[in-house]
């Protein structure tokens, strides 16, 4: 099971009318997420995140837990003033455990379970902790009344007496699950998401009169954080132009909130270019093309001549070396002197090729065959 | 839970182990009606979760597959092929096509060599198409930030996802409402989605041994999932169809029936004219 680390604030865990709590909580998830990515809204007031990653980036958990405590104790005293009831608000529970229920209970008590060690932690807990109050009264009676003992019954007992419900707090009581049934609240974070992205007005129209749209916004700003993450050549928007290939038709530039994708022509149909390859257009250009070998049935090469024309039939197609695959279909050549402005200039000749499963453009330079796209 | 827990730091007002108070006495068992009252409570404080919104659209020629019209916010979407067939890639921007021209921003994490005259064919707006073509060790955070602004996040896991990171990105997505559309290499995926589809079989026409070109595909493809989506649906679509992105070639039974396949065209948006 992950390793957790949870923070709960009990007086943040019962959500008011007016949203208040809701908001304040929201604080505090925004506070922790600052530092460490992956917060999960358990339910309101209670939320976790995997320690293994922070624990390694900040040197240890016990820093993560400074970390957070600080955090989140800042963002509630914040708060404060926005719920009512004052002063119990304030408080801050961070601990660390395997798995949901653990950890959650670990803050409860201000723990960090050593790792392997939950199931020696959750043990000596008494059963109400499970919230089955059934549950609990049935085993007082056979003299079960600590997580360590229930565990420590056979799970098909538990089936058998308890049902499904009992298996479920069997497993975690066990230490086999963190996800006590009626812990988690999945409501909580949608609600908080939407308090964070309010819907736009209904009479506004998003993008209309040539404005940037509330949409536009929002994509806008995780765009950049992705940038801050990946670099600017992270996150790419394509660009349409003339050309003869796949590659040469598509420009890949850097997003920027600024700049504009989408054709450079205009919004019509792409204009017929000599010697293009007609549509549809492969999904997937090669940057890297990969070797292919093209044979024919008596197993020897297949080359194009200065005039565009076959050495022979292609009957079967090798990929970077891999296993030889029956050509099924193929068309073409369609030759292409490339740069024939310059000295430098290339003679090329493209194939489509099928395959089982697979059509794929090739291009030959000089009797060498390359994969240039697939089409996906 | 944890009423009973001796040492907390907060004196004695917590709830019994669901959280908000109104639904629970203090052994920790429901009250029905308190449960209503919640549920109202839940309503007034949830104001997005309008109707009109829950569902992004999407091309005629899919929504046989899928368990409601349209792309329910919040869903996870994986798109696997038969062993040795292509097409996933296709079926997925083709899902996004109709939700992208009205308006709705889309990503594409970890395709790198994506063609992007093949996308525009099949009706994606490449104006609000974002790229993320090596997202490295990083695709999963990559994923997770994109969910955040951008309705439809189409992935390709670079690496065998780890299942906890799986889990914790189709839980984001679906607290984020945005679609996740997973296109998973090798390793798979190892959450079950809300909606799967398959591509069972492919077929191009137009080009024969040493005549013609690629037209067109014919794609087989089945659509199952949990729940209301478990129920098998069944239909062939020309992507890329001729001239334009997805066409129906015939719903479920009708499969089979090449005769169905002029409808092409009813991609409609602005394409040029690829896909695959």
């Amino acid at each position: 099971m992950e390793r957790l680390l949870a923070v709960r604030c009990p007086g943040l865990i019962e959500e008011d009318e007016s949203g208040g709590v809701l908001r304040a909580f929201d604080r505090v998830v925004a506070a922790v997420e600052a530092s460490c990515p992956w917060v999960t809204v358990v339910r309101t007031g209670i939320c976790t995140l995997p320690i293994r990653g922070p624990a390694r980036y900040f040197g240890g958990e016990h820093a993560v837990v400074d970390l957070v405590t600080a955090a989140a104790v800042e963002a509630v005293e914040a708060a404060a003033e926005a719920v009512e009831g004052g002063s119990s608000v304030e408080a801050v529970e961070v601990g660390i455990a395997e798995g949901t229920f653990a950890a959650v209970l670990a803050a409860r008590t201000g723990t960090i379970v050593e790792p392997g060690g939950t199931t020696a932690f959750l043990a000596p807990f008494p059963l109400a902790v499970l919230g089955e109050r059934d549950l609990a009264d049935v085993l007082a009676r056979l003299g079960i009344t600590t997580l360590g003992a229930f565990a420590a019954l056979p799970e098909r007992h538990v089936l058998g007496r308890f049902g499904a419900t009992g298996v479920a707090c069997h497993a975690v009581a066990t230490g086999r699950s963190g996800n006590l049934p009626g812990l988690a609240d999945p409501g909580a974070g949608r609600r908080l998401h939407a308090l964070r992205h309010p819907p736009p007005p209904p009479d506004r129209q998003p993008g209309f009169w040539g404005g940037a749209s509330e949409a536009d916004a929002r994509a806008a700003q995780v765009l950049t954080r992705v940038q801050g993450l990946l670099g600017p050549d992270g996150v790419l928007t394509a660009r349409l132009q003339g050309g003869r290939s796949p590659a040469e038709r598509a420009r890949d530039v850097p997003w920027s909130a600024r700049s504009r994708a989408g054709r450079s022509g205009g919004t019509g149909s792409q204009p017929p270019w000599p010697g293009a390859i007609p549509p549809p257009a492969p999904l997937l250009v090669h940057r890297d093309r990969p070797a292919a070998e093209l044979v024919g049935l008596d197993g020897t090469a297949v080359a194009v001549s200065g005039r565009g024309v076959l050495s022979g039939e292609p009957a079967r197609l090798s990929v970077a070396g891999g296993p030889w695959e029956r050509i099924a279909a193929w068309a073409g050549p369609w030759p292409t002197e490339e740069r024939w402005w310059t000295r430098g200039h290339r003679r090329t000749a493209r194939l489509q090729v099928v395959t089982a499963g697979t059509a794929r453009l090739l291009v030959v330079e000089r009797g060498s065959w390359q994969v240039e796209a697939t089409y996906g | 839970m944890f009423d009973s827990v001796a040492p907390g730091r907060v004196p004695g007002r917590v709830p019994g182990r669901t959280a908000a108070p109104a639904s629970t006495t203090p052994g920790g068992r429901r009250d029905p009606s308190a449960l209503a009252a919640l549920d109202d409570l839940a309503r007034r404080i949830r104001p997005t979760a309008a109707s009109g919104t829950r569902l992004l659209p999407v091309h005629p020629a899919l929504a046989p597959l899928l368990p409601e019209p349209g792309l329910r916010r919040g869903s996870a979407i994986t798109v696997t092929a038969a062993p040795g067939l292509e097409g996933t890639l296709a079926v997925a921007m083709a899902l996004v096509a109709t939700a992208s021209t009205g308006g709705s921003w889309c990503a594409v994490v970890g395709i790198a060599d994506l063609g992007a005259v093949a996308v525009d064919g099949i009706g994606v707006d490449l104006e609000r198409l974002a790229i993320v073509p090596r997202p490295g060790p990083h695709w999963a955070e990559a994923v997770a930030e994109l969910v955040d602004g951008v309705d439809v996040v189409v992935v390709h896991p670079p690496f065998a996802p780890r299942p906890a990171a799986a889990r914790r990105l189709v839980a984001r997505a679906r607290e984020r409402q945005s679609v996740l559309v997973i296109v998973p290499g090798r390793a798979g995926w190892p959450e079950p989605p809300d909606v799967r589809l398959t591509v069972e079989s492919s077929h191009w026409e137009g080009i024969e041994r040493g005549a013609g070109h690629l037209r067109r595909r014919r794609l087989l493809v089945t659509g199952g999932g949990r729940r209301a989506a478990g129920r098998m649906r069944r239909c062939e679509l020309w992507l890329p169809g001729e001239d334009a992105g997805p066409g129906v070639a015939g719903v479920a039974g009708v499969a089979g029936v090449a005769g169905v396949a002029g409808v092409a065209g009813v991609a409609g948006t602005s394409g040029a004219s690829e896909p695959a």
